[in-house]
């Protein structure tokens, strides 16, 4: 039993990466209808600006974190102005741009694998005492990580509720027709999105990297699949939703890494085939039409 | 030529035998297909593998490996329980996998396995011996022959010339048959395609499972070769390098895909040993695949098709000339009608008479409702067999539903739909089709890159060659049929005046001339029942007449018609009697004189 | 057969005397090469309804476009007030003070009421943005109720009303309304025709209509177009209109200009 409970709180960590990274991803493939199978290379990246952040200007950890969040947002953007929606213009369908994802992170993987060669980085992140918390273990960085995610959460709760913006994005998101047509600078939307999910991306990769101790040019995409299952169990497009299947998966990894470590990676795989067979729209209701327009 | 030399080409050689084979399979699934395989490279694993513990011997005592069965089977039974083994994995990964309507969605969920199997294996020492794989796998008919190495070498380059010739003769026969055009049609329009016939689940799943067959041989002979096999070996990198081989080389075509695994897995991969060794070998990996990925975006952008692009299957030129003479014309398409059977009427009589033979569509209490819109609510009529009846009503009334769900579009919420008898209500699509209610749409719902002749064949049903062991049989089994179906197509095309345009892509038609396509090609598809989706909408006015007089002739015929339609005018020209729905119900039926003088009717169209 | 009364005439409501709020003159326009829509005059004055009804296919939705400047015109003109807007972009053209309800996909799924309001008023500075959403409210109560209601759940009738609300947050000179009662049920249907869209005269909008339920649309229009085959073969005001014992048969396809042309090479 303090086993499971002990996962529980593994479990809850993982999670809040999990959902930073999901929310970000979800909230920029319902803008733009874009499955970015590059999303994981923007955690990456900024996992290595923080670490240059670190060791070049030997900056706090939290701060190498803005870094690398700052540095999500740029990547993120570079990528769909650059890339993305230039072929999108030149009239690839939705169904070629996912070529064109991978390619990016392909290239985005390769060419940091060069720069940083085949070797493990880590922050160099002293050993922490660990704090009990109904029979949760956890170190004040962990606690900080489910702290920054909670208040990520909460503050994108209210970029969304409440502020302009943040409606115009759902609103985009919903149908960007009609968007445009009560005069929504739907393309400026667009390009907020891309920063926004860049940003958490950037925040999760660094987050991950914290987590893990250790990071190479691969653990970026390596995490993708557990994001697209947590984006797709609560339907993609819809960030709470997203927050849902974090929690879902987070919890359900580590607590069958009780049986086996094999199993971790395998029950959030086994959860995504599961949802995408019976309900490919996610648990949510169905509402969200996967849309044929990418707007990008 | 000195014996290293000799080694290095036979091994090019091997090399290009093996990703050929695999680019041929991936080129049936994506190229000709649409299907997106990101698991690819994990089906060429599972031929590796199986191929291995199939040739190995019995572990030695003492040996760390304890998985082996030990049969030493003689080639190439081992390859053939490769292929076996990567039709079952693709049976599997392939009925779960290819639920989901999204092909992006396919593809993720793909990777995924691809992901979680390498993981497995990985870590699962049991199952293929984990990260050290497998090795020591005798390669065939080595101890037998006393050949140099030099020599065995060249003797393995004729074992796998031999294998890639075989599946090289199985593809291009898949891609040229009926069958292979059915699966382009797939790829080009699937909800179209279903409507005419064709079950895309199942068509998608045998072309997985062939594909996967095909990876699994290739990896069965790269296995023999290189006599060891692990994980490092099947990267999820790997599916990608493949996918940018047969896009390069030119997708839908196996010389396309030929010159691909030239190109890209050949040349590509392959010069780099020739360039200065770098510092590093890791960096050089990692510069080739960052440089595979922009040589994919560049032609992504500047050449989507490949360098080979799909060749233009040009079918007029088989249509024997006779054929293309005008008397020819006519009687071929007296001839054609005569042979639609059982609703045709020999001479053009009255429809009365072709009532015993036309086929019957009622419907009764059909319901359809949308998250509490109810869009057809309790509808319920009789066609008149062999009469043509137009369904008309105000915006809203459900019409197009109503026809969608007799053709099985959409499954209805409650009610029957009557063919004959028979309850298809509920039915897929391409189950109802094959009844011989045939539905044409109300956007233009051609095959874009088949031409116009091909468009219209895909429609005909009964045509041998149209299955995968059909397709094996070869065009000598098929063209027969062809040929019949070209003159009848050819018929149509000319009534409809359209012969220039035979070896056209229908997507480059003008929108006027798409419709016509669909309408030929609904013809094509021997119709027992028509229905018609607003066939005149967006069509101008002398179009319309053209349209209007080949659907009196098809109801002189005897074929049972229903048409929605706005076009009031064209309803009254073409059917003999019409119904009004309104609200999702049956409002009034009668001629369309008698309809202007309904009050109900008259208020109804008033009221919306 | 085309009876035009001229501007107005005597016992018509009171319009404003100053240039029409909408003036389409001469219009052409289509897809593709052939117009769809040709010689189509229509006016709408300052706080007038004007209804165009017809056929499926006559060019009603054609017509809309072009004056929202989805379609470009092909011959012709477009002018608000003084402002010509032929040439100009969808985008640009509503924040020329032009609202538009269209006939389906009219409102944000997932927003609240409230919510789908405030974004019709997104291009309004904001501080004006609470006052003029009240304004609205006041138009229509019962979207006060309603307020934290998700677009996506709400009635047929609730929608539409909803989305006129959204287009008057920026206090058109012109509303458009693509067949507003599309899909309604008769009740909600005769509810938005003559409480919702009638209670638009007195805030001094324009509107410009496509309706289907030509009886009830014209029993609240000052004036109505008919349009078949691509042309405006009627016009007068809307209670003459209704008047005319032939109207059925030009809704049920027979109309004195529709002849068929002999047949020709097809295109």
């Amino acid at each position: 039993m303090s086993q499971v409970v002990l996962s529980l709180g593994f479990g809850l960590v993982t999670a809040s990466i999990l959902a930073i990274g999901a929310v970000g991803f979800t909230i920029q493939f319902g803008v733009t209808n874009l499955f970015n199978l590059a999303y994981g290379e923007i955690m990456t990246v900024a996992a290595f600006a923080a670490y240059l952040a670190r060791t070049t200007l030997h900056w706090d950890m939290w701060l190498a974190m803005a870094v690398g969040g700052l540095c999500g947002m740029l990547v993120s953007l570079a990528m769909s102005r650059c890339v993305f929606m230039p072929f999108l213009q030149r009239g690839t369908s939705q169904f070629a741009m996912v070529m064109v994802t991978v390619a990016v992170s392909f290239i985005l993987k390769n060419v940091l694998q060069i720069w940083s060669g085949a070797n493990f980085y880590s922050y160099q992140l002293p050993p922490e005492p660990s704090i009990r918390f109904l029979g949760m273990v956890f170190d004040a960085r962990e606690l900080a990580i489910i702290g920054l995610a909670v208040a990520s959460l909460l503050g994108l709760h209210l970029l969304f509720q409440y502020t302009r913006l943040g409606k115009a994005m759902r609103a985009t998101s919903d149908d960007a027709g009609l968007a445009r047509s009560v005069g929504i600078p739907t393309s400026r939307i667009v390009s907020a999105a891309w920063l926004l999910s860049g940003l958490l991306a950037g925040i999760a990769g660094v987050a991950l990297a914290m987590d893990l101790g250790t990071f190479d040019s691969n653990t970026g995409g390596s995490f993708l699949l557990l994001i697209v299952a947590a984006a797709v169990f609560g339907s993609v497009g819809e960030p709470y939703g997203a927050v849902l299947g974090a929690l879902v998966i987070g919890i359900a990894s580590e607590l069958a890494a009780i049986i086996s470590p094999t199993l971790k990676d395998v029950v959030a795989f086994a959860i995504l085939v599961l949802v995408l067979l019976f309900r490919p729209e996610g648990l949510r209701s169905g509402r969200v039409q996967l849309r044929g327009e990418v707007t990008a | 030529m000195s014996a290293a030399l000799q080694s290095y080409v036979a091994t090019l050689l091997i090399y290009l035998g093996v990703n050929s084979i695999a680019c041929w399979g991936l080129n049936l699934q994506f190229g000709v297909s649409g299907v997106m395989n990101f698991a690819f490279i994990l089906f060429q694993a599972m031929g590796a593998y199986i191929t291995a513990v199939l040739t190995l011997p019995k572990a030695t005592a003492g040996s760390a490996e304890t998985y082996i069965l030990g049969w030493h089977l003689p080639w190439p039974l081992p390859l053939v329980g490769a292929g076996v083994a990567g039709a079952v994995l693709a049976l599997a990964v392939g009925s779960f996998a290819l639920r989901p309507r999204r092909r992006d969605f396919q593809a993720t969920v793909m990777l995924v396995v691809s992901i979680i199997a390498s993981t497995l294996v990985v870590s699962e020492q049991g199952w293929f011996n984990g990260n050290q794989g497998l090795f020591g796998i005798p390669q065939p008919f080595a101890g037998s022959l006393s050949l140099l190495p030099a020599g065995y070498d060249w003797f393995f380059v004729a074992l796998t010339a031999g294998v890639a010739l075989l599946v090289l003769f199985a593809t291009d026969r898949f891609t040229s048959s009926p069958w292979g055009r059915r699966l382009r049609a797939m790829r080009e329009n699937a909800d179209a395609a279903e409507s005419l016939g064709t079950n895309v689940r199942a068509e998608s799943l045998k072309v997985y499972v062939a594909g996967g067959a095909i990876a699994a041989i290739s990896g069965g002979v790269l296995v023999e070769f290189i006599t060891s096999w692990d994980p490092s070996g099947w990267g999820t990198g790997e599916t990608f390098i493949f996918f940018v081989a047969i896009i390069v080389g030119g997708l839908g075509n196996n010389f396309g895909a030929f010159l691909g695994a030239f190109l890209v897995l050949g040349v590509f991969l392959e010069l780099p040993t020739y360039l200065p060794q770098l510092s590093n070998s890791n960096v050089e990996e990692s510069l080739q695949s960052a440089a595979i990925g922009v040589l994919i975006l560049a032609f992504l952008w500047w050449r989507p098709q490949g360098i080979i692009p799909e060749r233009r299957r040009k079918l007029s030129r088989l249509v024997p000339a006779a054929a293309r003479e005008p008397a020819a014309v006519e009687s071929a398409a007296s001839v054609r009608e005569e042979k639609r059977e059982p609703t045709t009427a020999v001479t053009r009589e009255p429809a009365q008479a072709a009532t015993a033979r036309s086929a019957e569509l009622s419907v009764r209490d059909l319901h359809r409702e949308f998250g509490g819109v109810h869009a057809v609510d309790g509808l319920s009529f009789e066609l008149v067999p062999g009469q043509a009846t137009g369904l008309i009503g105000p915006n809203g009334a459900g019409k197009s539903t109503a026809l969608k769900l007799i053709a099985g579009a959409m499954p209805p919420s409650g009610g029957h739909v009557l063919v004959d008898g028979v309850d298809v209500a509920g039915w897929p699509a391409h189950k109802v089709s094959r009844l011989g209610v045939i539905r044409t749409f109300q956007h233009t719902s051609e095959f874009g890159r088949l031409t116009v002749l091909e468009n219209l064949l895909t429609a005909a049903p009964g045509q041998p060659g149209d299955s995968i062991g059909g397709a094996l049989l070869g065009r000598r089994h098929a063209r027969p049929r062809q040929l019949e179906l070209l003159e009848q197509a050819w018929a149509l095309l000319a009534d409809f005046q359209l012969t220039a345009h035979a070896d056209t892509y229908a997507g480059q038609l003008s929108g006027g001339q798409r419709r016509l396509v669909e309408i030929m090609r609904a013809l094509m598809a021997r119709p027992r029942i028509l229905l018609l989706d607003e066939p005149m909408a967006g069509v101008n006015p002398t179009l319309r007449l053209t349209i209007e007089e080949h659907l009196r002739r098809l109801r002189d015929s005897g074929l049972t018609m229903l048409m929605v339609e706005h076009e009031l005018g064209s309803v009254e020209r073409v059917c003999d009697c019409v119904i009004v729905m309104a609200q999702g119900k049956l409002l009034a039926t009668g001629t369309m004189a008698e309809l202007r003088r309904n009050e109900e009717v008259v208020s109804a169209y008033l009221a919306g | 057969m085309r009876i035009s009364l001229g501007k107005r005439s005597p016992g018509h409501e009171p319009a404003d005397a100053a240039a029409p709020a909408l003036t389409v003159a001469g219009l052409a326009a289509g897809y593709g090469d052939t117009p769809t829509i040709m010689d189509v005059d229509l006016t709408v004055h300052r706080g007038e309804i004007v209804t165009v009804l017809g056929p499926n296919g006559a060019g009603k939705s054609t017509l809309l476009k072009a004056v929202l400047g989805v379609l470009r015109p092909m011959s012709g003109s477009v002018r608000l007030g003084e402002r010509d807007l032929t040439a100009l972009r969808s985008d640009q053209i509503c924040r020329l003070s032009v609202g538009y309800v269209p006939q389906v996909r009219d409102t944000f799924p997932r927003l609240t009421v409230l919510e789908n309001i405030e974004m019709g008023g997104y291009t309004l500075p904001r501080s004006k943005v609470k006052a003029r959403v009240e304004e609205v409210m006041e138009l229509y109560p019962h979207l006060r109720k309603i307020a934290s209601r998700q677009g996506g759940h709400l009635s047929g009738g609730e929608r539409k009303m909803l989305a006129i609300a959204r287009a008057m947050m920026i206090k058109p000179a012109l509303l458009v309304l693509d067949e507003p009662t599309a899909g309604l049920a008769p009740k909600p249907a005769d509810e938005l025709l003559t409480k919702h869209i009638a209670a638009l005269t007195g805030t001094g909008v324009s509107l410009l209509m496509v309706e289907q339920r030509a009886r009830e649309a014209m029993a609240i229009s000052h004036r109505a177009y008919v349009m078949a085959a691509g042309r405006v073969v009627l016009t007068d005001r809307a209670d003459v209109l209704l008047a005319r014992p032939d109207i059925g048969d030009v809704f049920l396809g027979r109309s004195a200009l529709e002849t068929p042309r002999p047949p020709g090479p097809e295109t």
